[in-house]
Parts: structure tokens; C-alpha cells; sequence
């Protein structure tokens, strides 16, 4: 059964085969929605909307004008927003006292300012229309420990706490906005950490349920999140198999574990 | 068409009333293709909604822990397996503190922090599988509600439950999930709802700007019942974003 039928979905991020925002698109088409991606490698996004469907649209997530642009050309094409979603990010890491001010402003360009100027395009074009869901991909490590991410991580706290105060504001229009949290998943942004033998055996211990997440588990949280069946807004969703309840290995624990699946492979 | 809880096996507890949260669930979960036992303080009260779903009753006091696990194993018994437990039963305990009784406090810890530890402990017990299991929050144990610490604080509480019980059950591949709805329209809640002070002020705390139904609480418990859902140890809330306000309080009421 087709749950996002007669929907518009607008998802950016998706200019990274099989990211996260990749996979949010494809779930989303194939729940019936009809799908913009956006990012920044327009052949990407072409090469995704020509074996799946949808329309691409350019965007920096950087830039304000970008996102405005981006914003104005999906509802035209589209005839409306109902669904909008920020799958963009950039894992950092870096030691905090070694963290470039050059750095630091890509990072809030990137995950603080783009996330306020998108809910600020999309909040009048939502509200006319008479409503929508909105859902910023987080992180865990907005709440737990990661070690040499503190830019990443505040600027994904700062956002949450944006999602709050919106939702508060513009929940009389109709207008859903949360946020969803992943903890390690498997994407082309942890690709290469997690191809080090032993790393993913460290963060696994974190995760209760024993496995940790994949981009299809983030995409069925965003489906219930944009469904008409979902009267929630202003939260944020854990979904990270009880990542929250234990935490991220640390680094000493991560070296640890490579260093022990080095001796066992000789 | 192929149900979201198609093969899946449910025990409800709470169902009685047929504007219950528990009855709303049901009808959902039996609406997406899962197999039901559901169950009441008495089993005459919950007959007529299970008759209607093609359901088993069975009468369970949640606070007896052999009535929990025979419940459960009425569900192993009816269809060799147990796959989603959910949880509504509740007592009613407001009042200012100074005027609130021991046995007040008693019952509302009975109820809703005892009896929910041995639910999910002898649901989990049953879930050979791994499963998922589902008990009833509020939007009380989030925010500041005032002549209701009784309630409050026995809810608060389950959620710490949740959380643990979620740290050590994911092993056994056992979700484990609270929903906290907010003022909700239900049986529960008929007599406040009559009054339209109330309304008028609870309303002004909603920023969705209407009231969460039955059916806005079935439907967080079929995403959290459902093979997907990757969250455990978590307290989802239904309170369409009154938990980012604050309850009126009584002089409110006007």
C-alpha cells in the first residue's frame, strides 16, 4: 500500500550514491510520492533520477539564495511541498583545540545555518498550502559523547533545538517538524572508517539491539514522520537501536579494537 | 494486500472500552493483518471488542505476575508465538499532593511502575523471537502537571523502565518503547472533555491546535509494532507538541 500517495517530497542530501538522502528518495517513490532530490553534483542527482524517477534539483546547502531557489523551483515544478527533508551533513573530524575558525564556519554554514534558512523558505510555502512534515536528519552525537566531533555535533544540537522552537511556532499551520537521529550508519560518509578492520566491532557494542543502523532503517522512520499518520511535532527520534542508552566507543576503545583485529589477522 | 503486522502475533492489554486506546490499537493491528489476545481486569469487559476483531479474550490484572504470564502464553498456545505486547492499563490518580493518600500512591505505583516492569518482564519472557513492546506514557511524565504526582511520577518512572529494559532485552532482539500521548479524547478522559473550560485551556497548550485521538495513538503503535522501526529505549510523543508548552492549571479552567 502506496503511504505517501499525492505527496510532494522535496529531499536534499541526495547527491551521494546511496546516501542517506538516496535511499529516503527511493523509499519515498516507492511509497507513491513523487520526489525532487537536491544537492550540489548535479550528475549525481541525474544519474539517480534517470534509473529512479523524480526530478533533480540543484542546491548548496551553504547558501541561502541556493536554498530559496531550490525551494521556489521544487514547489513550482511539484505544485507544492508536502514533505521536505535535510539529509545534508559533513562528518568532521578534527581534535576541538586544533578545530580552524575556516572550519567552524563551514560546519554552521553547513548544519546551522542551512537547516534555519530551509525551515524559513519552507515555512510560507507549507502554510499556504495548509500544511506539511518537515525532518531534519540529526545524530546521536547531539546528545551522546563522539570524540574529535565537536563541530558536528553542536551545530546538530543547535538545530534540534531550532526544530523545537518552529514546531512551536507553526504547528497552527498545519506544519510538522522533528527531527530523526541516527547513530553509525552505513553510508558512503562512514565508508572509509568503517572499512578499518575492528571499528565497527568497537561501535557495535554500543548498540543494543547488536547491529547498527542502515540508511532503509532512517528512510522507514522518515515515511512515518511524513505520513498523514504521524501527530507528532517538535521531537526528536532516536533511531539508532538504543545507541542513546550506552554510547559511542571511545577513542582509546576504537584503537583498541583495530589494534586486536590487526593481531588476529597476523 | 499485505498487512504491516501480516504473521504478526499481539497482546493488548487495556482494551476494554471500545473508545479505548487499547480498542483503537486493536482494531488497527487487526486491520494490518495481526493475530490478537486482548485483555481486561475482567474478561467479560473486553469480550465485545474481541468479538468483533476475531479476537481472544482473556481477563489480566497487571499488577499478578501469573496473570501476565498466562496471558502470554495464551498467545503462544492460540498461535505458537508472541511477536508485539501493548500496554494501556492505568488508574486514575490525581489530586493535590497534601490531599493524596498513601493508598493513592500505592495504587499508581502498583499499577503503572510494578505492573509494567512484570509486563514487559513476562512478555519478554514469551518473545522467543525477539519482538516488540509498547506501554502507555504521558504527556505528564514530560511536563509539569499539577495535582496529578501520583499519576506523574509512576508514569516517569516506567519510562526509566523502558529505558533499561531496552538496554538489556535488544540482545534478545526486544524493542522496547514508551508513547506518551497528550489530552487525549478516550473513554478515560470522557468527563473532562464534557467541559469546555478545559478544552478551550489545554487547547492553547497544542501547537498542531487540535486534540490527539484514539486513532493518533494506534497509529504510533503500529509504526513502533512494526519491522520498522529501529528505536528502542525511547518515550515517543504524541502530545502534538504540548510537551514543548506546559499544562494549564485548575484556575485555568474558566
Amino acid at each position: 500500500m502506496a503511504r505517501l500517495a499525492g505527496k510532494r517530497a522535496l529531499v536534499v542530501g541526495a547527491a551521494g550514491k546511496d546516501n542517506m538522502g538516496q535511499a529516503i528518495a527511493r523509499r519515498f517513490l516507492a511509497e507513491g510520492a513523487e520526489v525532487a532530490v537536491a544537492g550540489r553534483k548535479r550528475d549525481v542527482l541525474d544519474a539517480f533520477v534517470a534509473q529512479e524517477g523524480g526530478i533533480a534539483v540543484y542546491c548548496d546547502f551553504s547558501d541561502k539564495g541556493s536554498i530559496d531557489a531550490m525551494v521556489v523551483d521544487t514547489a513550482q515544478r511539484l505544485g507544492g511541498i508536502d514533505i521536505a527533508v535535510n539529509a545534508t551533513g559533513w562528518g568532521l573530524l578534527k581534535p576541538f583545540l586544533d578545530t580552524t575558525p575556516e572550519e567552524l564556519d563551514a560546519m554552521i554554514a553547513l548544519q546551522l545555518r542551512g537547516p534555519f534558512h530551509f525551515l524559513q523558505a519552507l515555512i510560507p510555502v507549507m502554510g499556504d498550502q495548509g500544511g506539511g512534515s518537515i525532518i531534519q536528519i540529526s545524530s546521536a552525537t547531539a546528545t551522546i559523547m563522539f570524540h574529535d566531533h565537536d563541530a558536528y555535533m553542536a551545530t546538530k544540537a543547535g538545530t534540534d533545538h531550532l526544530v523545537r522552537s518552529v514546531a512551536n511556532q507553526f504547528g497552527h499551520l498545519g506544519i510538522r517538524i522533528n527531527s530523526i537521529s541516527p547513530g553509525v550508519t552505513e553510508t558512503p560518509m562512514t565508508a572509509q572508517a568503517a572499512a578499518v578492520p575492528g571499528v565497527l566491532d568497537a561501535f557495535v557494542k554500543g548498540y543494543p539491539l547488536g547491529r547498527y543502523g542502515t540508511p532503509q532503517d532512517i528512510a522507514a522512520a522518515c515515511v512515518w514522520l511524513a505520513s498523514d499518520e504521524c501527530f507528532m511535532t517538535g521531537e526528536n527520534l532516536q533511531v539508532n537501536g538504543g545507541l542513546t542508552l550506552r554510547g559511542n566507543p571511545t577513542k582509546a576503545d576504537i584503537e583498541a579494537s583495530v589494534a586486536a583485529a590487526m593481531a588476529r589477522q597476523g | 494486500m499485505a498487512g504491516r503486522l501480516d504473521g504478526k502475533v499481539a497482546v493488548i492489554v487495556g482494551a476494554s472500552n471500545p473508545q479505548s486506546m487499547g480498542a483503537a490499537t486493536a482494531r488497527r493491528f487487526a486491520a494490518e493483518g495481526a493475530q490478537l489476545i486482548l485483555a481486561a481486569r475482567r474478561a467479560d469487559a473486553v469480550a465485545g471488542v474481541a468479538a468483533s476483531l476475531d479476537a481472544t479474550a482473556q481477563a489480566c490484572d497487571i499488577t499478578q505476575e501469573d496473570q501476565l504470564a498466562a496471558l502470554a502464553q495464551t498467545a503462544i498456545d492460540r498461535h505458537g508465538r508472541l511477536d508485539i505486547a501493548v500496554n494501556y492499563a492505568g488508574v486514575e490518580s490525581g489530586g493535590p499532593l497534601l490531599e493524596t493518600s498513601a493508598d493513592t500512591f500505592r495504587q499508581a505505583a502498583e499499577v503503572h511502575f510494578v505492573g509494567t516492569a512484570l509486563f514487559i518482564k513476562q512478555m519478554a519472557l514469551a518473545m522467543a523471537q525477539g519482538g516488540s513492546i509498547i506501554t502507555a506514557s504521558s504527556l505528564t511524565a514530560l511536563v509539569q502537571a499539577p495535582d496529578l504526582s501520583a499519576y506523574a511520577a509512576s508514569k516517569a518512572g516506567a519510562d526509566m523502565l523502558v529505558r533499561v529494559a531496552a538496554n538489556e532485552l535488544g540482545a534478545r532482539n526486544i524493542r522496547v518503547n514508551s508513547i506518551a500521548p497528550g489530552f487525549t479524547e478516550s473513554a478515560m478522559t470522557a468527563g473532562w472533555f464534557a467541559m469546555d473550560a478545559v478544552k478551550r485551556a489545554f487547547l492553547k497548550e497544542i501547537p498542531l491546535g487540535r486534540f490527539s485521538t484514539i486513532g493518533d495513538i494506534a497509529n504510533a503503535a503500529l509504526w513502533l509494532a512494526s519491522d520498522e522501526a529501529f528505536i528502542t529505549g525511547q518515550v515517543i510523543d504524541i502530545t502534538a507538541g504540548q510537551s514543548l508548552r506546559r499544562t494549564p492549571r485548575a484556575e485555568e479552567f474558566v
